[in-house]
């Protein structure tokens, strides 16, 4: 599975857990607009961080992303840089 | 068996907690700097009774950066982890006027600091995993005073707030979040004080007695167990009726 499918996968199943209404996923998807609250996101990284073994927020330097394309293109870069 | 870490389980109420924890049926484990004699003991004893339900992870907390490591290897070691008990602190007194800027730094890192990013880590995981226990030990001095003691009382009132928000945060994960206050007990930390004032403390108190350490452990047990899973952003006072 791809990591993108694995992110994917990760918003549709919290969204349906936690009962919110998810905005059709695309690119240009702003986070804070996609119908999940910081608390979903925060399930949403623990949860690929147990699927993939990696955080890609675990350096306190990083930002969080403001679109679902950031969101997961930080999940492709960190894959590649996995060891 | 279900998981429970405590902090600064290795002596004192740390020790007293783990004991009763893995009476009540779980697998209690230990994390501290250093193996006691009496920790060594109750491993003994566990092993006989119950094998594997009451593990040491040695463990300096005040090591902030590496308690993300430290969450990792306790779940790959052991499996989900269902309570975690902040119980390590230190409680050296002196008056503010006079304390310095170190030994106040070194209370709010191991007091505050730590138990809030361990309590960090141990929430990713309880999301991961679908729920969990959370117990601070605060101390009624966060919310009575008591002379030498304002940068603990800072340090204990701090985990009161942290108990009520965090509980409001992560309560629809069903992660129960509580904090047991408990009055002097009779502990190394409190051995510094001298008879006058642990006589002075006794009359002060509803019960004319100190609590102990088990009645203590049992408030924690209470809180972690099934017949608490409505309670949650809450403070169980056990100070045999000193504060009351």
């Amino acid at each position: 599975m791809s990591v993108k499918l694995d992110v994917l996968t990760q918003f549709e199943q919290v969204a349906k857990e936690q009962k919110r209404t998810l905005a059709p996923l695309s690119d240009d998807l702003v986070l804070l607009d996609s119908g999940l609250d910081s608390l979903c996101l925060a399930i949403i990284v623990a949860r690929l961080e147990d699927a993939l073994g990696f955080d890609p927020f675990a350096a306190e330097d990083a930002d969080f992303p403001v679109t679902l394309g950031d969101f997961v293109r930080l999940y492709e870069d960190a894959a590649h840089a996995a060891p | 068996m279900r998981n429970v870490v405590v902090t600064g389980g290795s002596r004192g109420l740390g020790l007293g907690i783990v004991r009763r924890l893995v009476d009540a049926g779980y697998r209690a484990i230990a994390v501290a700097r250093k193996e006691t004699p009496a920790l060594t003991a109750a491993i003994e004893h566990a092993e006989r009774e119950r094998p594997g339900s009451l593990q040491f992870v040695p463990f300096d907390l005040a090591e902030i950066d590496d308690l993300g490591r430290l969450v990792k290897r306790l779940r790959n070691d052991f499996g989900p982890i269902y309570g975690l008990v902040n119980n390590a602190a230190v409680g050296f007194d002196g008056a503010l006027a006079i304390m310095r800027t170190a030994q106040i730094e070194q209370l709010v890192r191991l007091n505050t600091l730590s138990p809030l990013v361990l309590t960090k880590y141990v929430v990713r995981a309880m999301m991961a995993d679908g729920g969990g226990r959370i117990v601070n030990v605060a101390s009624i001095i966060g919310f009575t005073g008591y002379s030498g003691l304002s940068v603990y009382g800072a340090t204990k009132a701090s985990m009161l707030g942290f108990t009520r928000s965090l509980a409001r945060e992560v309560g629809r994960l069903g992660v129960n979040v509580n904090a047991v206050a408990p009055g002097f007990v009779d502990t190394e930390m409190t051995r510094g004080l001298d008879d006058a004032h642990r006589q002075q403390i006794v009359r002060r108190s509803a019960l004319r007695r100190l609590p102990d350490v088990d009645d203590v452990a049992h408030a924690v047990e209470f809180l972690l167990g099934d017949k608490a899973r409505s309670i949650t952003g809450t403070v169980l006072t056990v100070d045999a009726g000193n504060s009351a």
